[in-house]
């Protein structure tokens, strides 16, 4: 079965495949021998790369895996190939439409963007203050403001719909 | 006897549970208080006694100065450890105390009421003989500016009298900038704060922030335990702390233990003290004195083998302060906030899951335990990592180390931040200061995304694997028989989820 990861903006292609009581991970032309042991509380692994001895956290929910490797932590996109599939079909329907919320309740204390603007990926659209602090709100990808859903001032709660993009 | 019969801590999390250990160690009696959102909370189940206070906001409970001198009058505490943060700076709080005959275990009223005014503080510090920055010249005006900058030396700072948030303030470098900056930062200060007072200060160029810890007892004795350097800061906020600072010389540290006492001298403090100072080529200028125990007051007391918390009862019950032993080694303490760390933005969350790094030279202040809930009402330290080592470069390599070991799964944390820095060639080197972080490089190492990426894939991979086999083979020895495990860990994939 192929995957392909998703992290930081950059797509990896992975292939498993068993060889002999093996598991080989194909990636770029090059193939990894690994070995994968689950570690009681369900989401740590013992994993070896070509012998090489890591103990990491993958957490899986669903398309989206949680990954603590090394002391650094990541969320990466995982899809396998029917559901890389079914995304593409779906996304040509959808016209790619993102959104901004609200990671948690807080102030809109400065609104940066309008309906109809361009932005481009790390553009701050929206700064809210929450736990006394002022958090700029920036745009995951490049695209154009297409509604404004909030306004300077107004208190938000978590998950509210702050800025509609495509 | 034990010097207390009871203590209440006024306080929560990881610093609550400091104060408890030690008052257990020395066979007193603890009484926690708590909130709402904290009845399971460590501290509670550590301590001798818990009382409620009320709803989860701090106003109705760790800030209610009547409930909390209530509590310790209705449990029989003759003690009170205010912790950090919270009332602990509130001379009101010492007051209650002194009024109730309860030992407040910090400064008296005074001292608290003096270090905590600003202006007050400057002028007692320069009372003291404490260096300030230099070249403080309160209301400047346009005819007096060049002569003032001149005698300060450039390059000056124009900063709003009732300024803040950055708003007023105005660097110059030489002369011919002078007049234009003190308009512009004039009219600045005037929209900003409608007062158009300007002060000028020599700009500190690459300032260290470096602290001396001092302790005083009852009968005018102070001590110092040397310095930590916390110049690792993201908005202002510590993030690494270190001791001994690379940059003092030997004459330098004297000088700066000496202005401290001198300083908590002067005021007729008792018990633990933080003087904070800025250095700046090779000089220091007092900033403030913190008047309670500080978050960091373990890389102290890693490198010194005295406990602090122990020091402060000790001399909150009359005790005389003991001389501090010889220092030793090299301690750095990481602090692990629920923040993003490409944003800095507290990340809120359940613990899902706990792995606590161990081994020589390593210990973890925390309060966190696994299922406890990051909430948006505390500060969003979880935990505080201390490591000591024979020398720096030891103590940097242990630290790195335990952090990899430190794993906390349902929040994101500082955790990435703080190994940036610790592998930076700057922090390395020595020669930093207080824009460390927002020069180096703090994205993850490329070939660690790249084994995240394998991992993620891999563990779908056999999720899905198993989950194939457990459905396709439900009988006999086919699909199933070498692994139960994963079988298992399938059915009960969907408790494990984390918000990401």
């Amino acid at each position: 079965m192929k995957y392909v990861t998703k992290l930081d903006g950059v797509e990896r292609e992975f292939e498993f495949v068993r060889e002999g009581g093996k598991l080989i991970a194909r990636s770029g032309g090059r193939d990894q021998q690994l070995d994968l042991a689950l570690v009681g509380d369900g989401a740590t692994f013992s994993l070896l790369v070509d012998g090489r001895s890591y103990d990491v956290v993958a957490d899986v929910d669903r398309e989206k895996v949680f990954a603590q490797v090394l002391g650094q932590r990541f969320v990466v996109g995982v899809e396998d190939e029917r559901e890389r599939a079914a995304h593409a079909v779906a996304g040509n329907k959808a016209g790619g439409k993102r959104e901004l919320r609200a990671a948690m309740p807080g102030i809109v204390i400065d609104v940066k963007v309008a309906s109809g603007d361009e932005v481009e990926e790390g553009r701050t659209l929206v700064v809210l203050e929450a736990m006394k602090m002022q958090n700029p709100l920036a745009a995951e990808q490049k695209g154009k403001v297409t509604r404004v859903l909030c306004i300077k001032g107004e208190a938000v709660a978590a998950g509210a719909l702050l800025v509609e993009l495509e | 006897m034990p010097l207390f019969r009871r203590i209440l801590v006024a306080n929560r999390g990881e610093i609550a549970l400091r104060v408890i250990r030690t008052a257990q160690e020395m066979g007193i009696e603890t009484v926690a208080v708590y909130s709402d959102a904290d009845r399971a909370a460590l501290h509670v189940r550590r301590a001798t006694l818990a009382v409620h206070l009320g709803g989860s906001k701090p106003a109705g409970s760790y800030l209610d100065i009547g409930k909390i001198v209530a509590a310790a009058v209705a449990t029989g505490c003759d003690a009170l450890h205010p912790g950090y943060g919270f009332l602990s700076e509130n001379e009101d709080l010492a007051e209650a105390c002194k009024q109730a005959g309860i030992e407040f275990l910090g400064p008296p009223p005074h001292a608290i009421t003096v270090m905590g005014d600003k202006v007050e503080a400057r002028k007692a510090a320069a009372k003291a003989g404490v260096p300030l920055v230099p070249g403080l010249q309160e209301d400047v005006d346009a005819a007096r500016l060049a002569a003032a900058a001149r005698q300060v030396g450039y390059p000056v700072m124009l900063k709003a009298a009732a300024g803040g948030g950055g708003k007023g303030i105005r660097i110059v470098r030489e002369e011919k900038q002078l007049v234009e900056a003190f308009e512009l930062a004039r009219a600045e200060a005037k929209s900003s704060f409608g007062d158009d007072r300007i002060y000028l200060e020599k700009f500190v160029t690459r300032p260290r922030h470096v602290e001396i810890q001092v302790m005083a007892d009852k009968h005018g004795n102070v001590v110092h335990y040397g310095e930590r350097e916390c110049s690792v800061q993201r908005r202002h906020q510590k993030l690494v702390e270190e001791s001994p600072c690379v940059a003092l010389t030997p004459e330098l540290r004297e000088q700066m233990g000496k202005a401290a006492c001198d300083l908590a001298r002067s005021v007729g403090y008792v018990g633990a003290g933080t003087v904070e100072f800025l250095w700046s080529e090779g000089r220091f200028y007092f900033m403030e004195m913190n008047t309670r125990l500080q978050v960091e007051h373990p890389v102290t007391e890693m490198r010194y083998g005295v406990d602090l918390v122990r020091e402060q009862i000790r001399v909150g019950a009359g005790e005389k302060v003991a001389p501090p032993p010889e220092p030793r080694g090299h301690a750095i303490e990481v602090r692990v906030n629920a923040e993003d760390p490409a944003t800095f933005f507290p990340s809120l969350g359940t613990l899902t899951r706990i792995n606590l790094p161990g081994g020589p030279g390593v210990r973890l202040d925390s309060a966190m335990y696994r299922g406890m809930e990051v909430t948006p009402f505390y500060d969003s330290m979880l935990a505080k990592l201390i490591v000591h080592g024979a020398d720096r470069e030891q103590a940097i390599a242990r630290c790195v180390r335990a952090l990899r070991e430190l794993r906390l799964v349902g929040v994101a944390t500082s955790l990435p931040t703080a190994l940036a820095a610790l592998r930076s060639a700057e922090f390395a080197g020595g020669d930093y200061d207080t824009g460390i972080l927002e020069r180096i490089d703090r994205k993850a190492p490329a070939a660690t995304a790249e084994l995240a990426a394998l991992a993620a894939a891999a563990a779908r991979f056999l999720l899905a694997e198993r989950a194939g086999a457990a459905s396709a083979a439900p009988a006999g020895k086919g699909g199933r028989d070498d692994t139960p495990r994963w079988a298992a860990s399938v059915r009960g994939q969907r408790q494990w989820r984390t918000a990401p």
